[in-house]
Order: C-alpha cells, then structure tokens, then sequence
C-alpha cells in the first residue's frame, strides 16, 4: 500500500519516453505482442518506463518491479537501486536493448521474474533459477534464520557436528545457506525431481558448498527405504515440503501455476501428504534429541500436532512460531527419548 | 586560489594559532567579494563571518580560568586518591561513594599526570634560562638547545591536556547512518543532493571507512530524492557529525534554461549507529509492513517485492528497505535505519538539555540550520557556523583534503566551545 503513491508519482513521465506504438503486428500476436522496438536510442530509465506500461496494460503482475529489476540485469546489476544514475540515463546500445525486449517478452508471458533473469537471492546467497524447480520464498528465509538461532542459543558456539537432512530441497537454498552459515555442518538433500536436484548440485559447485552437501534424486513417499540406508542419524531434519491444499491449487497466480513444479506445491486434499510421510520416517532419521523445522500452513500447526500426538509416539510437538506478517507458519518437533519411555528404561536394568 | 594556498601553507596541528589564521583569510575574502560581484547579489555578504574567534593553545592557558580549572582538577584528584588509598575506616565513605572515587581516580590519573609533567618542564626551562647567562659559549649553546627542546615539550603537554579536558561524546565512538534528502528547488535540488552523497562516499573513501548504501531515491535527471548510508571506521561519528544540516547551492542549474541563478538546498542527517547494548527494542513495538502481509503467502505466492517497512509503534518512528533482493536482508537494514534514527531521538533529547546555552551549535544535532553554501560562480564555500570560506568548488566535491580541512577547522572551534563551556561552569564568576 504505502509504495502505491510512489508508483503513482511517476506515473505521469510516461509521455516522454518513446510510446508502444503499432505494437500489435501480426507476428507479435503469439509473442503475447511485444512493443516493437524503438527506432530510436533508449535510456535504461525510459526502458524500464516503457515496459512497466506495457506490463500493467497487459495485467501482469508487479509491472514496475518486474521492469526494473530486468533492465538492472542486463546492466549486471542486483536492483535498480544500485545502479549509478549516469548509467541509468545513459542510452542503451542496440544489444542492450534487443536483450531487454527479449527478457521483458518472456515476463509477458507471465513467466515468474526469476526465472526470465535465471537468478534469485536467498538470504546472502545469489542462486541460479530454472523452470520448473521451485522459487524459495521469503517465507523459508525466516526458516533458516529459525534454525540458526535455534542452534545458536542450545550449543552456544556452533561447534557442535550436526548433520542434517532437507527433503525436498528444490534449489538448494535451505541447506546451502545452513552450510554457509555453519561451517561444521554437513547436510543432504534429497528431492524427487531430476530438475531439482541438478539445479541444487550446480548452485552447490557455483558456491563451492559441494564438499558438504551429499544430493539424492529420492521420494520419500514411494521409497522411505532409500531415505533410510542413504543418512545415518541426522541432528537437523528441515523442509519446505509443497504444503498447498489441492483446492487452492486452481486459484494460483499464472507466474506459480503455469511454471512451477505442481509435485513442490501440492501437498494433496488437507495439504498434509508429504508432511505425513516427513514426520513418520523422521523418528527414524533423527538422533536423540534431534529436530524437525518445518515450513508449513497457517491453517496446519494444530492439525500437524494433533496428528502427531495420534500417530507418532516418538516424535513430541515443540512449538509453532508465526512469520513476519504473524501467520503461523513453522513447525519445531523434537525426536522423545528416553525419558518418555521410563518403563523401557526400568526394564533394562532388570 | 590564492587563498586556498595560504590555507594550506598553515601550519596545522598543535602550533595553529587561530586567532591569526582567521583574520589572514577571512578580511581577503571579504575583499574578493567586494571587487568581484558587489553587484551580483546580495546573499554572499548574508554569509559575513560571525567572526568566532579561536584562542592559540598559549592564549588559552593565559587565561586565568584554565589554570584555575587545572588546579581544581588536581586538587579533586589528590582528595580522591587519599580517600581510595587511606585504609582508615573513620573516613565512613559508604561503598558507592568509594566506587565513584576510584573512577574518578583513574579518569582524572592521565590528566593529573600531565599537568605534572608540564609543572616540571617548566621548572627545568627557568633552571637553563640560568644557565642562558653563563660566561662559557659551550655551555650557553648547550642550553639554547635544551631550551628549545622544554619549548617543544610544553607545547605538547599543553595541547595534551586541553585535549584531555574536552569531554568526549557517548556517540563519539560509534559508528552512523548519513541520510541526505532534497530540500527547496526541485530537479536541481535532488541533483544537488547526488553530488553531496557522492562527496561523503568520496570523504568515507578518503578517510578508509566503508560506505554502504542502504537505499536511495532517484529523481528522473539522476538526481536524488534522498538517501542514506552506513558509514563505518574509526572516528567516522565524530568527524561527520559536524556535517549534519541544511546545505545550499548556488548556481545556474542544468535545468535552467534562461541563464539565471537558483538558491536550492539540501539537508544531511548524521545518526550515530548504537551498538547492541545501547538501544533496547521490544518486537512487540514493531509492525513490519510487506507485500505478502496480504493474500497468502508463503507457497501460494511469488513475489519479487521484497521491500519491507518497520514502524515503531510508540514513536511513529518510520524505517524502510528495498535496496535488496533477499526480504530478510531488507529487513536487516530496515531495523538497523531505525535503530540509528530512535537512538538519535534519544540523545537528541539529552544532548539538547546539555548544550542550549552553546552559541554556536556545532557537533550538535540542529538540522533545520543552514551551515554551508556552495557558491559556484564564486568557486567558494563557505562555512557559516565558523565564517570559513575555501575555493575550489569541484575539488571540495570530491570529499578529499579540502573538506577535511573544513571539517578540521569545524572540530577545532567545537573543542574550543567544549572548553569554553566547561570552564564557565567550573568558575561562573570567572570571564
């Protein structure tokens, strides 16, 4: 909301720059008709301008951000915010240009930002992105930071070996940014998807993380056997497994539903299908007082504790803590030991 | 030019006789001004120098109230010492009483030490100004020389400890967040500003410190709205506060197209970055405003807004990000902004109870005053809180030595007030 009056400020440049005329030729139609490109020379800022109408007129989402950090790409830049301004009112060369009518082609189709300048950042890390491995969001930033804290404040110094395991690791983000933030740490992930799992071990190689990070093409739900004989007990079990209900899967943005993988998103009818599957192997993956940190639902924590406390006797729910916005939006569970099980305990020493 | 030589031929440092330095530059300028545009415009002469006169080291311990200060320092610290060292009960000092004199003790230890020292350099000068006299040459060159050495010494020890005497800020050591905003004049204001947040990365380069850009607002002929930065590195508070406040330019700006002269203004804000312990923030005194506050989020949406706002909800107090392409990272920086900005608040309130009777408000947080112009036509600016006028304009942007040199100057009138205030307060009756 509060960025609105901004937008609405600089609105009324618009005339200056060169306007999107005969911009329906035949041949554009199927190319969700591009703006034909200028005659003229451009400047960054008019090409940003240019398209920024051009994406609002044609309802795409985020127009002027969409805009703006595609032009800052192909000027090697991460926003458009740190580019010096003489860069910015500079004219493109024709290159630049065509590139940008390329790029900014491809964001009409709805194709999702990260995916049309093929990179993202999560955290400290630039990851590269590739259809149709899923996004990180924000949200799982906030995962990671859980955990870091988490382990901060138990272990003091971070000088205890943990291991950990991610299932579903899509990108990589989550155990890459846990390897560059704890140098002791070893991980493996493990994801059902080919795609997924070539794109994590080539942001692993990018970031030279590959030395601790094992990677598995692996799916928990058809072959938990597999999970099992690939790690040993693990301190750390994390995920960001699809979690959307079936039903809402119809009313997803173009940018999610046409180029994201379904298999990362759709959690089944109450969402809950691969966290079943997740919490039922995790008493099995964890060593003694291991945890489980998990991004899930707001509508799921209480579901997820419930079920828990029925079908999974040696797992205990810790707590749910709420994003930034203050949805409820992870799940801590910690492996029970010992003394949740007295009785076996006692009858051992007998 | 000419006067930009002489400013630099000066001597800088610890000999700098003030008084002298200012009339050398200052009655040239006026001169200048009066030859070369008397008639352009008035506004130049609005810049007349207050004059503020700054005392040599040898003026200053002239001064009666300094070397009563001086004695008064010794006497405390030698009534703090036997209370701390005497073993004997009767004293009855309560323990916190005791404590506050230990410290007061070691504060005043380094002080009380020089002021010895410079007791005894001056007993051996009188002893060789003896020996000045003696029939033996030999002997007489040898005391010229010591002599000439005890001169050196004193001065040392003399500026040693007026700098001990100034008292140091709480923030002085911290590090801060440059916040520069466009003032009255539109295009060329915002233009104008570009080139002042240049002139401070330029200044952090020159100094060594880093120089983080937080966000910036650009204005569609490169110029800027605002911006801010961290600046970090040792001393960075202390130099740069005393570039907080309304700067003006004059000049034909690019925009103009019928040749006239504009008067546009910008204004630097200087907060001091608190450290951890300084500063307390309770979350729930927070609200961080994001995109994906509304509709779902997580999963459900992909957004690449990843701009966040913070609000402080007991002061208003408003911190935003969008500088950065990772959400948490937007956040750190938010929250690091708004740190910066309650801390200020908060010693702003201190510090305005401290210094209202100062003249001269340097170092000081008042940013709705005008300190500086930058007269281009001229090649001149001019400092108005110290009457200092240097040329140069394009170098001066550049944020190297000739701004360091204001920037010295700034800081040597500043001590100077510090002391000044100080000794009043130790002997009111004393001038």
């Amino acid at each position: 909301m509060w960025r609105r009056s901004l937008r609405a400020a600089r609105r009324c440049l618009g005339c200056r720059s060169p306007g999107p005329q005969g911009m329906c030729s035949s041949h554009a139609v199927r190319t969700c008709s591009a703006p034909a490109l200028p005659a003229g020379r451009i400047t960054a800022l008019q090409a940003v301008e240019l398209w920024r109408r051009h994406f609002e007129e044609r309802g795409v989402t985020e127009p002027h951000l969409s805009s703006q950090y595609i032009v800052a790409h192909l000027l090697r830049a991460k926003t458009i915010q740190s580019l010096d301004q003489e860069r910015l009112t500079e004219f493109l060369s024709r290159e630049e240009t065509e590139q940008v009518w390329k790029l900014c082609t491809r964001r009409l189709s709805r194709m999702p930002v990260q995916y049309v300048i093929e990179e993202w950042d999560f955290r400290e890390l630039t990851l590269k992105m590739r259809p149709p491995v899923f996004i990180p969001r924000p949200e799982t930033e906030e995962l990671v930071e859980l955990v870091l804290a988490d382990l901060q404040r138990k272990s003091g110094a971070a000088d205890a070996q943990h291991t950990c395991l991610e299932v579903g690791c899509g990108s990589g983000a989550i155990s890459l940014s846990l390897l560059k933030s704890l140098p002791q740490l070893k991980a493996v992930a493990l994801d059902q998807s080919q795609a997924a799992v070539d794109l994590t071990t080539e942001n692993a190689l990018r970031l030279r993380l590959q030395d601790r990070l094992q990677i598995h093409h692996v799916d928990v739900m058809t072959d938990p056997e597999a999970v099992l004989s690939l790690c040993g007990p693990v301190s750390l079990l994390v995920s960001n497994p699809p979690y959307l209900f079936s039903e809402d899967m119809a009313s997803l943005e173009p940018e999610v539903s046409r180029f994201e993988d379904h298999a990362a998103l759709d959690g089944g009818e109450d969402g809950l299908n691969v966290i079943k599957h997740i919490l039922t192997l995790a008493p099995q993956i964890l060593s003694d007082h291991g945890r489980v940190y998990m991004e899930v639902d707001p509508r799921h924590p209480p579901l997820i504790r419930r079920w828990v406390e029925v079908n999974v006797e040696e797992l205990q729910y810790v707590e749910t803590r709420l994003d930034i916005t203050g949805r409820p939006r992870f799940c801590i569970l910690q492996k029970a030991t010992a003394e949740t099980g007295p009785q076996a305990g006692s009858g051992l020493r007998n | 030019m000419a006067y930009r030589r002489v400013v630099n031929l000066l001597p800088r440092g610890k000999e700098f006789v003030f008084g002298l330095w200012i009339h050398r530059f200052q009655k040239p300028q006026t001169v200048i001004s009066q030859s070369h545009c008397g008639r352009t415009e008035r506004t130049l002469h609005t810049s007349t120098p207050s004059m503020v006169k700054l005392l040599s080291v040898d003026e200053l311990f002239a001064r009666r109230s300094v070397q009563e200060h001086l004695k008064k320092m010794e006497t405390e610290y030698s009534e703090c010492l036997r209370a701390v060292s005497s073993s004997l009960p009767e004293e009855q000092c309560s323990e916190d009483e005791l404590k506050t004199k230990r410290t007061k003790v070691s504060l005043l230890a380094p002080l009380v030490q020089s002021i010895r020292e410079l007791d005894a350099k001056q007993k051996e000068i009188a002893e060789t100004e003896m020996l000045l006299k003696d029939d033996d040459p030999a002997l007489r060159e040898l005391a010229e020389l010591e002599r000439e050495s005890c001169v050196q010494d004193i001065q040392d020890l003399r500026q040693k400890i007026l700098d001990l005497l100034i008292p140091e800020e709480d923030a002085d050591l911290s590090d801060l967040v440059l916040e520069v905003t466009a003032g009255v004049g539109g295009q060329e204001a915002m233009l104008f500003t570009a080139e002042v947040f240049d002139m401070y990365q330029g200044f952090a380069q020159h100094h060594g410190w880093s120089f983080d850009i937080l966000g910036q607002m650009t204005s569609d002929l490169g110029g800027l709205r605002n911006a801010s930065a961290s600046i970090s590195g040792p001393q960075s508070y202390k130099i740069m506060k005393f570039e907080a406040g309304v700067h003006r330019v004059q000049r034909i700006p690019k925009t103009e197209k019928l040749g006239r002269m504009h008067t546009s203004t910008m204004t630097v804000a200087v907060l001091p970055q608190p450290t951890e312990i300084s500063l307390t923030i309770h979350p729930k005194d927070l609200r961080i405003d994001t995109m994906r506050a509304s509709g779902a989020g997580g999963q459900h949406v992909n957004t690449t807004d990843s701009a966040v706002r913070i609000v402080h909800l007991p002061t208003g107090v408003v911190a935003e990000c969008q500088q950065e392409r990772s959400q948490l990272k937007n956040k750190e920086t938010a929250m690091k902004v708004l740190r910066a900005k309650l801390y200020s608040m908060k010693l702003e309130e201190e510090t305005s109870k401290r210094y209202n009777q100062r003249k001269v408000q340097i170092g000081t947080r008042g940013r709705s005053e005008k300190i500086r112009t930058y007269h281009f036509p001229q090649n001149r600016i001019t400092d108005h809180r110290i009457g200092m006028t240097v040329h140069d304009v394009q170098s001066f942007l550049l944020g190297e030595d000739l701004l360091d040199e204001m920037n010295s100057s700034l800081q040597e009138f500043s001590n100077q007030e510090a002391l000044m205030e100080l000794l009043e307060e130790s002997s009111p009756e004393a001038s």
